[in-house]
């Protein structure tokens, strides 16, 4: 075990030990800021919705080639970012012979006037920085995905969309391609410390396991230690309630959690898996789970939070919780002890409550490879289309036989206090024709099923309405 | 001149390197401020207990309102608002204690060992039950023309109704921030993110007890602002000097997100009762209007908001009688305040509701009922506050963005689209903006400037307006540039500073460059004047018997010449130390008041404004009726601007006042509970429109060749009217929920259209079908 935090920044190894300046659940956004040289980035909320902390993270793939991210700097505890780049706004603009040069990113943003009172720009700029070192002329759609996470409240955007069409033309190429191989080597030669880090001070205690049997090893030792996959549910504790983490397990850096596979039958998911990797993994074998994840929270978040992170809240809005019961998925836990599935209806049992055991970890979910006779749909309903949380959520399953509904699953988020199946709509449902009629029938019960809650996100009302008119919309996408 | 060239600031801001209030050096003495705000809406305060946190090591200083060494106040205009509450707290988040402390951390830790008692009062939190309860921060104003009454009696038809306009959040992205720094004795340099500085140094001097000269405020730049920052900046500087005095440090305040959003105020919500008469054409004879504005807890700025909102009644249509009565509504939340369009947006958005149901009621186009109750060229011309509207461009607007966009074609194919399908359904409007450009407290009408030049013929241009991401800078850049016939890269604009330029008006109602641009033009004559006489002497030296006359000088290409004798000329900054050598000052103080203007308050009669703004808008939006989501499919937008100074800047504020406006008309929602605690005070369930929001189709144009006299370089201000373009937006949307009823019923509607509004909305017409 070490104490000492590598990462690289400015092109230099950065090595920090936790003291009175910077503890473990130091934000990365902070810690930046504490100094003068890297004041570019801004605050905006700190809590993950506006982006104007964006920087870029660059870390080696399996390959040990770099791939670039952009993180929200204001959710990141600092040892996440242990063994990795860290590039911010500072570092995009050359000055040879005392001329700058702008970054191609950073040249199409001023001749579109991609900026305004310019708050919002840093954090614009780094996203589409990411861009530019991930895709070439990417086309618009996938433009705004990345900049979803990016309020800017002066431009209206449309010169900010502009500005990444014309600046994504280059196959990425920039003055990072000439540094890549020395970067590379820094990052290999911070991996050659294999040991993990782990900081034990009066206050605070942060371990960061880099495998699964320590970390099973840490959870049995520390039941009441609070456990972090992708920080963007827990680091909102510290930033917006301000409260201290005095006990930690990091899982962000196990890599057995970050796999996936499967067999003939089920498809594999760790737990440690980003969402934005999730995304792109399910894509063609899971269609709605993937739909699920293109309106969840932003690039910089699914690039940070985890499917593990998602399940372990046991939000009744969380996102992927519907759509995996109406895939019929199980949920892996695993300790010291041993492993056992629970299938996803049995694995939430009240309020933000699981089966999760104070000794487990959840490591991954089963899912049954997705039958060609069946229809699987997401939908969600939010205030905002995108990046916001879910004010209603479902996903249905249905299997059709002719007209007659061979099985049907319907699955709500935040319409309880947990994630929940209509078992007497489903019941209704099953062996009926697949009509109108019998629909509308239905979507009374649905009504009956449920007293949500009004809130800051909309009234009661609203919500049994939508919850039962999303049952008519899957029927009318599948009738 | 008039071409596009980027904001001044722009390398800066993709660099990171633009500073910001928070992001200034200081020395290891800063400290961090903190205000502590009540969690009543209304309450007695019985006890504070401030020992504790005093005691802690790190906390500097811990403050009441009995530590205040001037006067407990920070109204701007009426003086009604204490600067920290003191025996009474009026709403959720009034500021009551004051922490400077080593960090924002055991500032934190300082505020949770204060205790404050409450005894509960009665609270009102919403319009209609400070109507009922007859709460109100002023009495009455109207403004008349004719009979409304009697018209209303005798037209064919009569329309009454309601409609409700939301709160809106401004969202700047860098919240409230002021950093004070310590001089000699008792002097004070705060640099505050304020759009008014000469207000923001008064009510520190006033706060202080201090005469102004020992308090210099200074604004580099603002990282947004859009009318919070107005007067509600004074707070955040108030605080930060008190602290600062009381510590005799360095004192930063920042606020955090969701304390910005719990203790400023918002765009006022309004009721709007209505009636209106109109014919069988659907021509309008008579409308009157009760508007009632939540002013909040205190004055602020509310009484001129109500005015410029009954300006707007109108909308851009001529009512031959009309009756406006405004109302300000005193509730226990913070109070409302400045908010782009400054009450216009309410005024409009009662008369564009009035507009479109009478549309409905006849089954006629609603584009068509507008055209034909526009404000005429050369009769119907006079609004209902006695202004004429010269230069209309709307009848011209209508004719082009009808064309561009294709309006009849389109509705066409709505009509068509909505009729083959049940669950979507297509809206589709058209919506005009008439916006008037001038302070309506005609004495605002003001501005100064200072221009240096020095010996090397580098130029220094002060102005008492703010950057706040409008592009005034550049555009100030553009004009003195222009008008002392050099180019750009000689001219610096130097941060506002009150030390310079004092005794300002705000940044605001869109005036920034009309009033600073005049003065700085007035500053370069001057300057002109005395260097053309001082080079016409030199010129003559050599030509004693052909003198070069000074009135002949003329300033162009980075050169000084005689336009009668050209091949005498000089450059530019080899004239300066010529000057400077004769002994003529290179330094100069300009100064300007906006003319004819003059409007008489009582009788709600004059002439307001110095000219008006002229925009046009049609919208198409898909709305799914199964989940109230729309999708702003295409947006045809037609702005005036006069001859553009910079285009790119103005289109950058058209576009981005659109989407701003769209922003209050759809997904931003403020709600308060039944305690007055805001519930959206987080981006997390506030949602300001992101890029997804925007129209797939996206058509600005700028309109050509409409010169407008009685401004700089003929040039119109842009800031706020755009704005209001977004009611196309919203009246699509209501168009595509009426489809549902077939457009036999009126539906139920108000702003913002969140999918909630839009689904209840839905959910009526059917049950009404059923
Ligand atoms: C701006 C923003 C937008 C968001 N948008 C959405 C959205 O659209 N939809 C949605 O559903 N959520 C959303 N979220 C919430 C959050 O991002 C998700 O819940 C996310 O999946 C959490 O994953 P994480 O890895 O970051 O979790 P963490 O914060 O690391 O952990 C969350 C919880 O899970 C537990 N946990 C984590 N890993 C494990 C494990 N391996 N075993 C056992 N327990 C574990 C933790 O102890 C903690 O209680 C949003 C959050 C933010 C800040
Ligand atoms: S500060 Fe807003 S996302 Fe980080
Ligand atoms: S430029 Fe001001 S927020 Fe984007």
């Amino acid at each position: 075990m070490h104490q000492i935090l590598s990462f690289v920044l400015d092109g230099k190894i950065q090595n920090i030990t936790f003291s009175e300046h910077f503890s473990p659940t130091t934000t990365v956004l902070n810690y930046l800021r504490s100094g003068n040289e890297h004041r570019g980035v801004k605050e905006g909320c700190a809590e993950g919705d506006c982006g104007a902390c964006t920087v870029v993270i660059a870390e080696l793939d399996v390959n040990n080639k770099l791939s670039y991210q952009a993180w929200d700097s204001c959710l990141v505890f600092l040892p996440m970012i242990h063994g990795k780049q860290l590039i911010t706004i500072e570092n995009l603009k050359q000055v040879k012979d005392g001329q700058s040069i702008l970054h191609p990113v950073q040249e199409t943003m001023v001749s579109c006037n991609g900026s305004q009172c310019g708050y919002c720009t840093p954090g614009i700029v780094m996203s589409l920085f990411s861009l530019y070192k991930s895709e070439d002329k990417p086309s618009t759609l996938r433009i705004e995905d990345v900049l979803t996470g990016n309020l800017c409240r002066c431009t209206g955007y449309k010169p900010i969309l502009e500005a990444a069409a014309k600046a994504c033309v280059h196959g990425g190429k920039d003055q990072f391609n000439n540094e890549e191989a020395e970067i590379i080597s820094m990052l290999l030669e911070i991996r050659k410390n294999t040991e993990s880090l782990s900081v034990e001070n009066k206050t605070q205690k942060y371990h960061q396991p880099l495998s699964k049997a320590e970390a099973l090893k840490l959870r049995k030792q520390k039941p009441g230690a609070v456990l972090i996959s992708g920080a963007t549910d827990i680091a909102l504790r510290v930033t917006k309630k301000h409260e201290h983490l005095s006990d930690v397990i990091d899982l962000s850096h196990v890599q057995e959690f970050k796999k996936s596979g499967g067999d003939v039958n089920t498809i594999y998911l760790g737990a440690g898996l980003s969402l934005e990797a999730v995304k792109t993994l399910v894509k063609q074998t899971l269609p709605a789970l993937y739909e699920t994840l293109v309106v969840f929270g932003s690039k910089q978040i699914r690039s940070l939070a985890t499917l593990g992170g998602n399940l372990g809240s046991a939000s009744p809005i969380g996102d992927t919780l519907p759509t995996l019961m109406a895939y019929d998925a199980s949920v892996i836990l695993e300790s010291e002890e041993g492993v056992r599935e629970i299938n996803m209806n049995r694995f939430v049992l009240g309020y933000r409550k699981t089966e999760l055991r104070s000794d487990e970890l959840i490591t991954g979910v089963h899912i049954p490879k997705h039958e060609p006779d069946k229809i699987v749909k997401f939908y969600k309903v939010s205030k905002r289309k995108d990046l916001d949380i879910s004010t209603v959520s479902a996903c249905f399953s249905l299997k059709l036989q002719g007209s007659t509904v061979k099985e049907i699953r319907m699955a709500y988020g935040g319409m309880a206090a947990v994630t929940k199946r209509v078992e007497t709509a489903e019941n209704f449902l099953t062996g009926k024709t697949w009509s109108r009629e019998m629909v509308e029938q239905a979507m009374d019960l649905i009504g009956k099923e449920f007293t949500p809650i009004s809130d800051a996100r909309s009234g009661a009302a609203f919500r049994s309405m939508a919850a039962k008119n999303l049952l008519l919309k899957f029927w009318s996408e599948t009738k | 001149m008039n071409k596009s060239i980027p904001h001044d600031s722009a390398i800066k801001h993709v660099s990171g390197e633009s500073v910001y209030i928070d992001d200034m050096q200081t020395d290891s003495r800063l400290l961090f401020g903190r205000a502590v705000y009540s969690s009543m809406a209304h309450a007695k305060i019985l006890s504070i207990d401030i020992a504790k946190a005093k005691a802690l090591p790190g906390v500097h200083a811990v403050l009441l309102a009995a530590d205040i060494p001037g006067a407990n106040q920070m109204g701007p205009v009426v003086h009604d608002e204490p600067c920290l509450a003191e025996k009474e707290v009026i709403c959720v988040g009034q500021a009551i204690v004051l922490i400077a402390a080593e960090t924002p951390e055991i500032a934190y830790e300082a505020e949770k060992l204060i205790k404050i008692e409450y005894e509960a009062l009665d609270s009102i939190l919403d319009i209609r039950t400070a109507i009922e309860k007859d709460s109100f921060l002023a009495p009455p104003r109207q403004m008349k023309r004719g009979d409304a009454e009697t018209e209303l009696k005798k037209a064919k038809h009569l329309l009454k109704g309601e409609v409700e306009t939301g709160a809106q959040e401004h969202w700047y992205l860098e919240t409230q921030s002021c950093l004070c720094i310590p001089g000699e004795e008792n002097e004070i340099t705060a640099y505050s993110s304020t759009q008014h500085p000469s207000e923001t140094q008064a009510i520190i001097a006033e706060v202080l007890g201090l005469p102004k000269n020992e308090i210099v405020v200074e604004v580099r730049r603002m990282g947004g602002a859009f009318g919070g920052k107005e007067t509600q900046a004074n707070w955040i500087a108030a605080w930060t000097a008190l602290l600062c005095q009381a510590t005799k440090r360095p004192v930063k305040i920042r606020l955090f997100r969701d304390d910005d959003q719990i203790m400023t105020g918002k765009r006022h919500p309004y009721l709007i009762r209505f009636e209106a008469g109109f014919d069988e054409e659907g021509k309008i004879s008579a409308v009157k209007f009760e508007q009632f504005a939540d002013g909040g807890c205190v004055t602020d700025l509310s009484m001129a908001i109500l005015e410029r909102a009954m300006l707007h009644a109108d909308s851009s249509y001529y009512i031959p009688h009309m009756l406006v009565i405004g109302r300000a509504c005193k509730t226990n939340l913070p109070s409302n305040t400045a908010f782009r369009g400054f009450g216009g947006p309410q005024g409009m958005a009662g008369m564009e509701t009035i507009l479109d149901r009478i549309a409905r009621f006849l089954k006629k186009d609603s584009a068509e009922v507008r055209r034909i109750n526009f404000y005429g060229m050369g009769e119907n011309n006079i609004t209902h506050y006695g202004q004429e509207v010269e230069l209309n461009r709307l009848p011209l607007m209508y004719e082009q963005i009808i064309q561009s966009s294709d309006y009849f074609k389109r509705r066409k194919q709505v009509d068509e689209f909505n009729s083959k399908n049940e669950f979507y359904k297509k809206g589709l409007a058209l919506t005009p903006v008439k916006f008037g450009i001038s302070f309506t407290t005609s004495f605002l009408n003001q501005a100064g400037a200072l221009v240096n030049i020095y010996k090397d013929g580098s130029v220094l241009v002060n102005h008492g307006g703010t950057e706040m991401g409008q592009g005034l800078n550049t555009k100030i850049l553009q004009i003195a540039a222009a008008e002392l016939g050099v180019s750009t890269q000689f001219l610096k604009v130097n941060a506002t500073n009150t030390s310079k330029v004092p005794n300002t008006s705000a940044t605001a109602a869109s005036a920034g460059t009309d009033l600073n641009g005049m003065a700085v033009k007035n500053a370069i004559d001057i300057l002109k004047t005395r260097i053309a006489g001082v080079i016409a002497e030199e010129f003559s030296k050599k030509h004693p018997n052909d003198k070069s006359l000074a009135n002949d000088i003329q300033f162009a290409n980075d050169m000084i010449t005689d336009t009668k004798h050209p091949d005498r000329n000089i450059a530019f900054a080899e004239a300066m130390p010529l000057v400077h050598l004769n002994q003529v000052s290179l330094s100069a103080a300009g100064f300007y008041r906006t003319p004819d203007i003059g409007w008489d308050k009582a009788t709600g009669w004059g002439k307001p404004f110095n000219y008006f703004a002229f925009g046009m808008c049609v919208s198409e939006v898909l709305v799914d009726t199964l989940t109230g989501f729309h999708k702003n499919l295409r947006t045809d937008i037609l702005h005036d601007v006069g001859d553009s100074i910079n285009p790119g800047l103005d289109i950058g504020q058209v576009e981005g006042g659109y989407i701003q406006g769209v922003g209050w008309c759809t997904t931003e929602e403020v709600k308060w509970n039944d305690k007055g605690h805001l519930l959206n005070h987080s981006p997390d369930t506030y949602k300001i429109p992101s890029v997804q929001d925007i129209p797939a189709d996206f058509r600005t144009a700028l309109l050509q060749s409409a010169p407008n006299p009685n401004a700089i370089r003929k040039s119109k201000a842009v800031a706020e009217p755009p704005l209001m373009l977004a009611f196309a937006t919203w009246l699509a949307i209501k168009d595509a929920v009426s489809a549902v009823g077939n457009h036999e019923t009126e539906p139920e509607f108000r702003l913002p259209a969140t999918n909630e509004v839009i689904l209840t909305s839905i959910e009526h017409l059917r049950n009404e079908i059923r």
